[in-house]
């Protein structure tokens, strides 16, 4: 029993990470209405963004962070000007612009093998005295808690901005119907590529951060994004509060999972989860 | 000359999964991305029973098929519940699902330290340590699926598949009940790629389950993408890019400890590219 | 007799009536129309009866046979057959193909070992030279006209020789000769005692092709039978025009 706060703190700090992909994920999904494979990839641009900005070229961290979350941002907003929307004015089908995606996941993520290794690096310098603190009898790391704190941060900052601002109405009207929206008056193209630039700067920010907790390497992208889906389907894709809900649901799941069973299950139960809802609750835990 | 008849091997193997993946996305038009797992089930299913019981390759060959057709059947019964993007999400499920089951059903399987010492097959005399000889028996089962995946597109079923591609409701109203044909192409394509997989395995004699993750589901979508969707041919010629492309970056001179990073950002950009200007590959008869 | 029947038929959408206690019977060996102003609930009639969509409550009779539930796949082997109104053919198949993969064989084995089967070839053939599209065969269903794509969706539900044709305005958008051969096809079905049902909204033809009109408004049935009485109803006028 004595591992049960521990085991809890876990499971939010898995959820709260989740959060964090799949608040990025839903808030492009809901623009653009197609599962952008690439979005993980933001993730590992961060981190190596930093990596390289702290490790190589020697600036401060600060810096580099903020450099490696543009970084991020404009890849994604690359992204979308160069591929995405030419194949959205061609009136390319879900399954074109989720194989593209596929495609630049792919050669991101070999062109980060290659300029860095495929060997697991860590952003820390000491990763054994980072501060730590209890909290209900189970053990904390620094940036754990900045993550616990990021997540709640991001979340309300995003809602903020989506119920609050002149662009956030935009974007909310782009998700109800892009085409009306369009007719309305509103700079869809240059709304959607904003969203891309804030969706994949939350993803990279969500690299460093991971990257300081664990570290990276080239394929965490993946592993988040799918991670990311399945928090954001569970409860209810474009939905932001279902994504949170789904992404703590999820981490829950895995921790207590693992518990029983060995680590190497974590992403099978995860899947397995994504399956049973979509099977019984394909809409998610929230209808829209 | 021995070097030839590997790459000859390996790309009868890949134009088997190549082609088999066709029959489900090309004509039947369903996004699947859990093929490696069906070649990892013929893999792993005629290496347990090669080292481990008495039972010879060819035995092991139809037991493969026999296991990928039962999992290929449940699979698809609850894939059928799931539309457009989740059902290629679903896919995945799967295929990560499987994957951790080859990674820790230690007692079969090893687990990640994999089987190795697989033997080549018995057959009358021959020896099959000779590669020129298992060439042979490659090619031979290539050509068999090959002429049965055209005896299968040319018949009344074959069509049936491709209207389901173009409109299922639309079909379905005169009479076809979809779901039966969906999952009948599902299952002949999953027992084609369990060939493969027990191909694969008594050729290198030692398989893991690193072989069999999403990413290889994903070079199988890429090369039959590239070759052309809905055209069998056009799969044998995207299993031919896909074994000389490596050769082609050594010629130019990549070292070979990035070349496997080479050639994922290759196919990355290979796919992008052909979603932008010529989703219908080669010579494909059916665009995205 | 009736040959299909509906019984309280409910369908929402959102809280919506789209079709609400609907209760009509259609006779067997007549063209009967369905007519109403947009958003009515016609197209939403035709989907239920054809099994795209499920009712929320109520009863369809076909033949006798009381449905609570009718699946696409089923109504084929009820004799029931359609077309859509936004014209749903099998774009990246040739015209041959678009009436043959209708009529191969059901079931999923018996289709795989089907061999080349002259007899439908032939029906085929027949088909195609009725609608006039016999020289295209080859060609690409996406590659039509909008006519030839109307005519080649009648074909194929004629393809199929059903007792009971469900056409979703047939008429729209086709020049007067195109129109004249839709008419005489649904007057030849007439004349071999099939059911056709109609929606429409080119009144002239609803008088000159329909036995049986139902008037439908907000989901509900309005008025009922004969066209020349029917459209002389002060209801039928309002509903169209709007008070």
């Amino acid at each position: 029993m004595d591992i049960l706060p521990q085991l809890i703190l876990n499971s939010i700090i898995a959820g709260a990470i989740y959060t964090l992909v799949a608040l990025g994920f839903n808030f492009i999904y809901g623009a653009t209405k197609f599962f952008n494979l690439a979005h993980g990839i933001m993730a590992a641009i961060g981190g190596y963004a930093v990596f390289y900005f702290t490790k190589t070229v020697g600036l401060n961290m600060y810096v580099a962070i903020i450099l490696g979350i543009a970084l991020a941002g404009l890849v994604g907003f690359g992204l979308d000007k160069f591929i995405y929307l030419p194949l959205r004015k061609r009136k390319a089908s879900n399954m074109v612009l989720l194989v593209a995606s596929l495609g630049a996941m792919t050669a991101m993520q070999a062109l980060i093998a290659i300029l860095f290794s495929s060997r697991f690096k860590t952003l820390t310098e000491n990763v054994g005295t980072q501060k730590l603190f209890t909290i209900f009898g189970g053990i904390i790391t620094q940036t754990q808690l900045i993550i616990l704190l990021s997540a709640a941060v991001i979340m309300a900052s995003l809602v903020v901005m989506l119920y609050k601002t002149q662009f956030g109405k935009s974007v909310r009207a782009i998700s109800d119907d892009e085409e009306v929206a369009r007719i309305v008056g509103i700079h869809t193209n240059k709304i959607i590529g904003t969203v891309f630039f804030i969706g994949s700067a939350i993803t990279g920010f969500t690299g460093i951060l991971i990257g300081f907790d664990v570290g990276i390497e080239p394929t965490m992208g993946l592993n988040l994004l799918l991670k990311g889906v399945i928090a954001s389907i569970i409860g209810g894709v474009g939905n932001i509060y279902g994504g949170v809900l789904g992404a703590f649901l999820l981490g829950f799941l895995e921790n207590f999972g693992i518990w029983k069973l060995s680590g190497e299950w974590k992403d099978a139960i995860a899947f397995a989860l994504l399956i049973v809802f979509l099977i019984f609750r394909p809409r998610g835990i929230i209808n829209k | 000359m021995e070097y030839l008849i590997h790459l000859s091997i390996l790309f009868s193997i890949y134009a088997i999964l190549g082609v088999s993946l066709n029959l489900v996305i090309g004509y039947a038009g369903l996004l699947s991305v859990t093929h490696a797992a069906f070649y990892g089930i013929g893999a792993y299913t005629t290496a347990i029973f090669l080292t481990k019981s008495n039972i010879g390759f060819f035995s092991s060959l139809i037991l493969g098929i026999a296991i990928a057709v039962v999992i290929s059947l449940l699979i698809g019964i609850i894939l059928s519940k799931f539309k457009g993007d989740y059902y290629a999400l679903g896919t995945f499920g799967f295929n990560a699902i499987i994957f951790a089951i080859f990674l820790n059903w230690q007692n079969m399987t090893r687990g990640s330290l994999g089987i190795p010492g697989i033997s080549r097959p018995e057959l009358f005399d021959i020896d099959f340590e000779n590669n020129l000889n298992f060439l042979i028996l490659a090619v031979i089962l290539l050509i068999l699926i090959y002429f049965s995946s055209r005896f299968v597109i040319n018949s009344s079923f074959g069509r049936v598949l491709k209207a389901i591609r173009e409109d299922e409701t639309a079909i379905a109203v005169f009479g076809y009940n979809t779901l039966y044909f969906k999952l009948l192409i599902f299952i002949i394509s999953a027992a084609m790629a369990a060939v493969a997989g027990s191909l694969y395995a008594s050729y290198i004699t030692f398989i893991d389950p690193s072989s069999f993750q999403l990413t290889e589901s994903m070079f199988i979508l890429t090369i039959i993408i590239l070759g052309g969707l809905a055209n069998l041919r056009g799969s044998i010629l995207g299993a031919l890019f896909l074994i000389l492309l490596p050769e082609i970056l050594r010629f130019v001179g990549f070292p070979s400890d990035i070349e496997a990073q080479m050639r994922q950002m290759v196919y990355g950009i290979v796919l992008i590219i052909l979603m932008l200007y010529r989703p219908q590959g080669f010579i494909g008869e059916y665009k995205l | 007799m009736k040959i299909i029947e509906t019984k309280n038929v409910v369908k929402r959408f959102n809280g919506v009536h789209a079709v609400d206690q609907l209760s009509i019977g259609i006779e067997k060996g007549l063209i009967s129309g369905i007519i109403g102003p947009n958003g009515s609930g016609k197209t939403t009639l035709v989907n239920l009866l054809s099994g795209i969509l499920q009712m929320d409550s109520g009863v369809i009779i076909i033949d006798g046979k009381k449905n609570k539930r009718l699946l696409p796949h089923h109504i084929s082997s009820f004799g029931i057959t359609r077309t859509f109104q936004n014209i749903r053919l099998f774009e990246q198949m040739t015209v041959l193909d678009n009436i043959l993969v209708v009529i191969t064989d059901r079931n999923v084995f018996k289709s795989l070992f089907e061999k080349y089967s002259t007899h439908r070839h032939t029906i085929a053939e027949e088909i195609l030279k009725k609608v006039g599209l016999w020289e295209k065969r080859d060609q690409l269903a996406v590659n039509l006209s909008y006519g030839q794509r109307k005519l080649l969706e009648i074909g194929r539900t004629l393809a199929t020789k059903a007792e009971v044709y469900l056409f979703d305005e047939p008429f729209a958008g086709l020049f007067p000769e195109m129109r004249k051969i839709v008419s005489n096809i649904l007057l030849e079905l007439q004349k071999k005692n099939k059911t056709v049902v109609l929606i429409e909204h080119d009144i002239g033809l609803i008088r000159e092709l329909c036995d049986h009109i139902f008037v439908m408004n907000e989901g509900r049935l309005l008025a009922e039978g004969k066209p020349e009485s029917v459209l002389e109803k002060e209801e039928v006028i309002e509903a169209y025009i709007g008070k």
